[in-house]
């Protein structure tokens, strides 16, 4: 969807109403099955089944064992679900030939609206559901809510995420804006302007580059106010936000944030709740596209005319804002490209965030067993980060050594899971 | 038996889409005897995927270290947590996704193979496999269509316990 945006305005291109109504229905449909994905089999498990039981416990077949087979259904069900829509709109679940430069290949028609629009009840009860859960099981829960509320999950940085002209939560398009972490707006920018705004620092031990503020300059990996680090997933996009489009994702928000008693919120946690929260709202924006008689328009693509040179395509990924900016030749064949995914927003923060949840949970001396491994592997779980996506690297594997270091520097132990 | 043959893997990606062009390639030679598939996504989505099927043999590329491209390996469900689609850090595995089916009382395939293919090449552009991979995709496809057939093939696939690296 980035890259289409940047193709776009390579080819200096404005898209039809329609055509970006139907990428973003076609994109809602993708976000609900992203986060739905990450809760219910990755994230919910520690919560369900307990930060420290064991892993083969600590997983989806854990959660149904405890929530119950219905739930199970139901997530496969509506994943499934939004994956058609997907196909429905665009032609593939993933990949997609449709977007293309000036709009998207083809118009949607009468009857797949009409199947759209008989799933909508049933996606937007699923992003009910999500929130119903977390209360149930988290939030009256002292011993998870203490998880949530606690200092072992915090990180106080500037807040990243696209709002519409009314500064609310939007995926598809709007201006990036930036709170520092009173809440204070210091930072808003388009597309076109990211290089002024945003720049890349680079470390000699990683593949993954830590972007931060361009104004407020390289300053290491320090958080608290001035700090040039910034956040950009689920809890990010809600902090930078003043509230969500629509309305049961709104009471959803303002719930959130009366629990924890203002915004922004720094607790890492919160990740997940606002995941859930921006899950509801894919479901309620997909119900608006649909319900939309603009939506049917056959005017979906204007063919481009203008000669290709450069362009830059910003939206919100579920991991955080992504950014394709694309430098091509007369003949629109790319010279150059700089993506900032989503994942890479995150990079200083996932490695603060862990060392933080380390010291506090191992402490001075500890024995790190499995279940505390697993709290400062939670600390990484909450950005639900892709590396391969970051880094460009495919391992299929996820290595993890912890080295236990005394004050001297000295390695007392190292925990390692290849 | 209910059988399904699954390409995953992405096209534009050289050697990674060695799956989707085996299936494609077993298309016209399986008719009636089994369902050929393709998919980018594994994940979750295996779980509707090999739903309804007695057996499902996935073909995927891999990437071990040390191993020559081209090589086929043939793995069971317990060996893969290791391909590039079958494993991954925000979706869970074909283990668990088959775990997951049959605890939500969904008929999965008692019976799964994995044919995964060493890559040379899947970080570059482009819509060919490389020569290595390329060579391998017509002795691939005969071995499967003869498992299919229960006619036999002679097997250009090896158990992954034969791989050249075994601490790699």
């Amino acid at each position: 969807m980035a890259s289409g945006k940047a193709v776009d305005a390579v080819y200096k291109v404005k898209i039809p109403a329609a055509a970006a109504k139907l990428r973003e229905l076609y994109y809602m449909a993708h976000f609900m099955h992203s986060h739905a994905a990450h809760f219910y089999a990755l994230a919910a498990p520690d919560f369900v089944v307990g930060p420290d039981a064991p892993p083969a416990e600590r997983n989806i077949l854990g959660l149904i064992g405890k929530v119950g087979l219905d739930l199970g259904r139901e997530v496969i069900r509506q994943r499934e679900i939004t994956q058609l829509v997907q196909q429905m709109v665009g032609g593939r679940a993933t990949h997609p030939v449709w977007n293309l430069p000036g709009g998207v290949s083809r118009a949607l028609s009468g009857e797949n609206l009409e199947t759209i629009k008989g799933f909508v009840p049933g996606l937007v009860a699923f992003g009910e559901l999500g929130l119903k859960l977390f209360e149930d099981i988290v939030l009256k829960n002292k011993a998870y809510l203490d998880i949530v509320l606690g200092d072992g999950y915090e990180l106080v940085t500037n807040y990243m995420g696209l709002v519409d002209d009314r500064n609310r939560v939007t995926f598809y398009d709007g201006a990036v804006r930036v709170v520092d972490p009173d809440g204070v707006e210091i930072d808003r920018y388009r597309e076109s302007e990211y290089l002024a705004h945003v720049a890349e620092h680079v470390e000699p031990y990683s593949y993954l580059k830590f972007p931060y503020l361009k104004k407020l300059g390289w300053q290491g990996f320090k958080e608290g106010k001035g700090t040039s680090l910034y956040q950009a997933a689920p809890l990010a996009r809600l902090n930078a936000a003043d509230g969500m489009a629509t309305p049961k994702a709104q009471a959803a928000y303002e719930k959130m944030y009366a629990t924890f008693g203002g915004k922004p919120v720094h607790k890492l946690m919160a990740h997940h709740w606002a995941r859930l929260i921006e899950l509801l709202y894919a479901a309620e924006r997909l119900a608006e596209l649909a319900a939309d008689p603009e939506i049917l328009d056959p005017n979906v693509r204007v063919i481009p005319s203008a000669t290709p040179s450069e362009g830059i395509g910003i939206i919100e990924a579920p991991r955080g804002t992504l950014t394709h900016h694309f430098v091509t030749d007369e003949r629109g064949i790319v010279t150059k490209a700089n993506l900032i995914v989503g994942t890479t927003n995150n990079n200083a923060p996932i490695s603060m965030a862990v060392k933080k949840a380390a010291q506090k949970f191992i402490g001075a001396g500890g024995e790190a067993t499995n279940g505390l491994l697993n709290m400062v592997e939670m600390a990484f779980r909450i950005f639900d980060p892709c590396f391969s996506c970051a880094t460009h690297s495919l391992p299929g594997q996820m290595p993890l050594t912890i080295e236990l270091k005394n004050a001297a520097g000295e390695t007392m132990r190292t925990i390692s899971r290849s | 038996m209910k059988t399904l043959v699954l390409g995953l893997g992405n096209t534009i990606l050289r050697d990674d889409g060695i799956g989707i062009y085996a299936v494609r390639a077993l298309a016209g030679r399986v008719d009636g005897a089994a369902d050929c598939r393709e998919s980018e996504c594994a994940g979750l989505d295996l779980v509707e995927m090999l739903r309804g099927y007695d057996r499902a043999l996935i073909v995927d590329s891999i990437q071990l270290e040390g191993e020559d491209p081209g090589t086929v390996f043939r793995l069971k469900p317990d060996d893969l947590r290791i391909t590039a689609r079958l494993a991954s850090l925000h979706d869970i595995d074909l283990v668990t996704a088959l775990a997951l089916g049959r605890r939500l009382g969904f008929a999965m395939p008692a019976d799964v193979t994995v044919y995964a293919v060493q890559v040379a090449d899947a970080l570059t552009l482009g819509e060919e496999c490389t020569e290595a991979v390329a060579g391998v995709l017509p002795g691939l496809v005969d071995e499967i269509a003869g498992e299919i057939s229960g006619g036999g093939c002679a097997k250009i696939s090896r158990p992954l316990g034969e791989r050249k690296r075994r601490d790699a």
